[in-house]
């Protein structure tokens, strides 16, 4: 049997430990009842490290049964982590309606894409295949999520702070993962003996630093406030959108002629 | 095989890296946020400000930049006085083409409000609309450094002035019209439910 390195267990103890304080601020302080999901992924989190600890002992750590099971838990928390984010996006971006209609279609589309890509590549390398599909997952996800919160800002809709961090978090998480995913597998190919604790000394220490990020932002967030914004007819966008895009397009041609005076309009 | 191998692994970890650095920038552009404007109720306010355009401005501009001045200045002026004016019209018109820009910025933002407002969206329209504005921006550019360059036609200024006005004009009827049914709504409005006002 493997053993993991001392640091690593410490790491992921302190890390247990950040968990559980986040699950008890988002109970004690009322959290849960708007983000169920989230909480339910948090609490997920803490049974997964039990769990996967328990495998550990019982079947061995570098066991395949061991290999399996742990990653296979680890699919169950992403797909849970997909679906916390799309709770809190859907609470900046639910009241809004027709812009998560095209917000949820714009993290779908990504995700789906870059996911089938992640997907393809660990297949022409099975040998590596669950550490590419980890950081394909990854990457896509927070791919996806940017490209949502970049259409956010393009549409100046508001958001309270206690989103940006949560938001902002997974994606920081993400993207660390993937780093310390590439980096890791550099190692190995390089014939690097400590590749796999030096992998989750930093893949766990990241997740640590979201944890604090996390608690605090719990700590300090104010009770939320209900607002809605106040809607306007469909028959108002339908009659101005075309409209307005129709005069982009001819004041487009404008300054082309400017540019290059003999130009014409097609 | 080995040399081959470790650089196409480098390529691999260096393209990894730039992607998650420009995501962590764009993460980070994203969620700054673009300020008070975007606090709730913010649309309404900034559908109805309403400054004046600087389109108005046109005459002013179009004399300041007029052709019959600069010949006869040509003829009568020593080239120091000519080259001061030539400076002159250059930075009037680049005040204005900026002027443009900030009002053409602005018609943008109240489209983007009305399609955020809206519980409806076409999505094939709003990325025409991105795809229009980014024309716009990269063409303003060229035309910018066209004129700091100082052979760019200042005389077809105009147009993109006219133009600018035409789009000005028409938002300002349509704000006006959904100002109004706001307020109908807002009146119409359940007293305990004034936060939620529903026009749909």
């Amino acid at each position: 049997m493997r053993s993991l390195l001392q640091s690593v267990l410490w790491v992921w103890g302190i890390s247990v430990v950040a968990q559980i304080i986040v699950f008890g601020l988002l109970f004690f302080r009322g959290h849960f009842r708007r983000i169920p999901a989230f909480t339910v992924y948090v609490a997920s989190n803490i049974l997964q490290a039990g769990v996967v600890l328990a495998i550990y002992y019982r079947f061995g750590y570098g066991s395949r049964t061991a290999l399996v099971l742990s990653w296979s838990s680890q699919a169950c928390i992403l797909l849970l982590r997909i679906l916390a984010t799309m709770e809190v996006l859907y609470l900046v971006l639910g009241p809004y309606r027709g812009i998560w209609g095209l917000g949820w279609r714009v993290l779908a589309g990504t995700f789906g894409v870059l996911l089938l890509y992640a997907g393809i590549e660990a297949g022409r390398n099975v040998s590596w295949a669950i550490v590419l599909a980890d950081r394909g997952s990854h990457l896509a996800f927070a791919a996806a999520l940017v490209a949502c919160l970049l259409l956010v800002r393009y549409y100046s809709i508001p958001v309270e702070p206690l989103y940006k961090v949560l938001l902002g978090c997974f994606c920081v998480y993400s993207c660390a993962a993937v780093l310390t995913n590439a980096v890791a597998y550099a190692l190995s190919l390089r014939g690097f003996a400590n590749d796999e604790p030096v992998w989750q000394l930093t893949t766990i220490t990241a997740y640590v630093g979201v944890q604090i990020a996390w608690a605090v932002a719990f700590w300090k967030a104010a009770p939320a406030e209900e607002s809605k914004p106040a809607l306007i007819k469909s028959s108002i966008y339908r009659q101005l959108s075309p409209q307005i895009n129709e005069r982009l397009y001819v004041l487009n041609e404008q300054l082309n002629q400017l540019w290059r005076p003999g130009a014409t309009r097609n | 095989m080995e040399t081959g191998g470790h650089s196409k692994l480098s390529l691999t970890f260096l393209l990894l890296f730039g992607t998650v650095v420009a995501l962590l920038l764009l993460l980070a552009w994203a969620l700054r946020g673009p300020g008070k404007l975007t606090k709730s109720g913010a649309g309404s306010s900034a559908l109805e400000a309403n400054d004046r355009p600087h389109v108005n401005f046109l005459p002013h501009i179009r004399q300041a930049l007029d052709i019959s001045d600069y010949q006869f200045l040509a003829e009568k002026s020593p080239p120091v006085v000519q080259g001061r004016v030539r400076r002159e019209r250059r930075d009037v018109a680049l005040a204005y083409l900026s002027a443009l820009r900030l009002e053409f910025d602005g018609l943008l933002r109240m489209a983007r409000i009305i399609a955020g407002l809206s519980p409806e969206i076409v999505v094939v329209q709003e990325f025409e609309r991105l795809r229009l504005t980014v024309k716009f921006m990269w063409r303003y550019e060229l035309i910018r450094m066209k004129l700091r360059a100082g052979f760019a036609p200042l005389p077809q200024l105009d147009r993109l002035g006219d133009l600018i006005s035409g789009l000005s004009v028409r938002l300002e009827i349509a704000v006006k019209e959904l100002g109004e049914r706001a307020a109908l709504a807002a009146e119409l409005a359940s007293p305990r439910d004034r936060r939620g006002i529903g026009l749909v």
